[in-house]
């Protein structure tokens, strides 16, 4: 009776130490997942969605002058019907970046980067302030058009812009190479399955 | 150091196109078209008869796909008006009927073949939202009286 249990508690430890070690390395997956997740959202933020010639001219005031000018209110409503859509695109890109880069800055950047207790408060607040001012703008361009609100997508630019200059120094520990690597990994379990 | 030798054939095959092919074409949107008609749209590769007899079919590939993503840049930048006078001008060289180039474009959407494969999908969309407007447009004054169009000359907007 005494070995029956005896083997039980061992079985029990057993799996016990299975299932912890698969929950690691698990986690340890879904970590290089976010950093690698959080880089594509860092370039992609600043090769695509802040740089001044993109958003400029998606709210350029002379495309509006312009139809405006034709005095047809069919040609004027499908202009800002197309340039709403543009426009609502261009900040639900800039706001699943963003979740993205919080992902990181809430788990993995924890780990490997230095950020100071002082660093880590004021990006949590510009996280918050940047999802709020992009739902608002978001909630503006829907009802009101794309010219509705131009000082919002300023701060949304300004504040993104910030939060991308720190998440780069976050990301400072990750040389190229380590994202290649992680990128290469992620694509091969990618076709693995 | 093959990377940069690389690299410096492809400057040199791209210089090649814009002082020798390229000029004789002006408008972005031509340059559009143009270079997106020798790309493979089975495999993606740009092939250039005259650069390959120079250069290296992969140096070839590269410094059209360069030049490509360039005039697609220039044609995101341009404003409504201009691309506006740059489809007019289009359509005058293709000397197909107003009416059936606006009709057989607003149909088949032959623009979205046209941009480069790794141009990121806000600017393409982007730059097809604009070709329906600048459609739209033309549209609007074919079945008008030219004087009620926005005032442009296609002459003057693609001097600037």
């Amino acid at each position: 009776m005494i070995q029956l249990v005896l083997y039980l508690v061992l079985g029990a430890a057993f799996l016990a130490s299975l299932y912890a070690f698969a929950r690691r390395s698990a986690s340890a997956e879904g970590g290089a997942q976010i950093i690698l997740r959080a880089r594509q959202a860092l370039s992609a933020l600043q090769a695509d969605l802040l740089p001044p010639q993109v958003f400029e001219r998606i709210f350029a005031n002379g495309d509006y002058r312009y139809i405006i000018s034709a005095g047809d209110p069919a040609l004027t409503a499908m202009f800002l019907s197309e340039r709403r859509k543009i426009a609502l695109s261009w900040v639900e890109q800039i706001r699943r970046q963003i979740v993205s880069l919080r992902e990181f800055h809430l788990g993995s950047a924890r780990l490997h980067s230095q950020l100071s207790p002082r660093v880590e408060a004021r990006l949590a607040f510009e996280f918050f302030t940047l999802l709020c001012v992009c739902r608002f703008l978001q909630l503006a361009l829907y009802l009101r058009g794309p010219y509705a609100a131009p000082r919002m997508v300023g701060r949304v630019v300004a504040v993104a812009s910030r939060v991308c200059a720190t998440s780069e120094e976050a990301m400072g520990f990750l040389s190229a190479v380590k994202v290649d690597r992680l990128a290469g990994k992620s694509a091969h379990k990618m076709t693995a399955l | 150091m093959n990377n940069v030798l690389k690299r410096t054939d492809v400057l040199q095959a791209a210089d090649d196109l814009r002082r020798h092919t390229l000029p004789s074409i002006a408008l972005p949107l031509d340059l559009l078209i143009y270079l997106a008609s020798t790309r493979d749209y089975n495999t993606g590769f740009y092939y250039h008869d005259g650069l390959a007899s120079r250069f290296a079919q992969e140096v070839v590939c590269e410094a059209l796909a360069d030049c490509h993503r360039e005039a697609f840049q220039e044609l995101v930048g341009a404003s409504l008006e201009n691309l506006v006078a740059q489809m007019e001008a289009y359509i005058a060289s293709t000397q197909t009927s107003p009416h059936d180039f606006v009709v057989a474009w607003k149909k088949l959407e032959p623009y979205r073949v046209a941009v480069p494969v790794d141009s990121d999908t806000l600017t393409s969309d982007f730059l097809f939202s604009n070709f329906r407007i600048a459609l739209a447009i033309l549209q609007a004054r074919l079945n008008t009286p030219r004087t009620a169009a926005p005032a442009s000359s296609p002459h003057r907007l693609l001097a600037q």
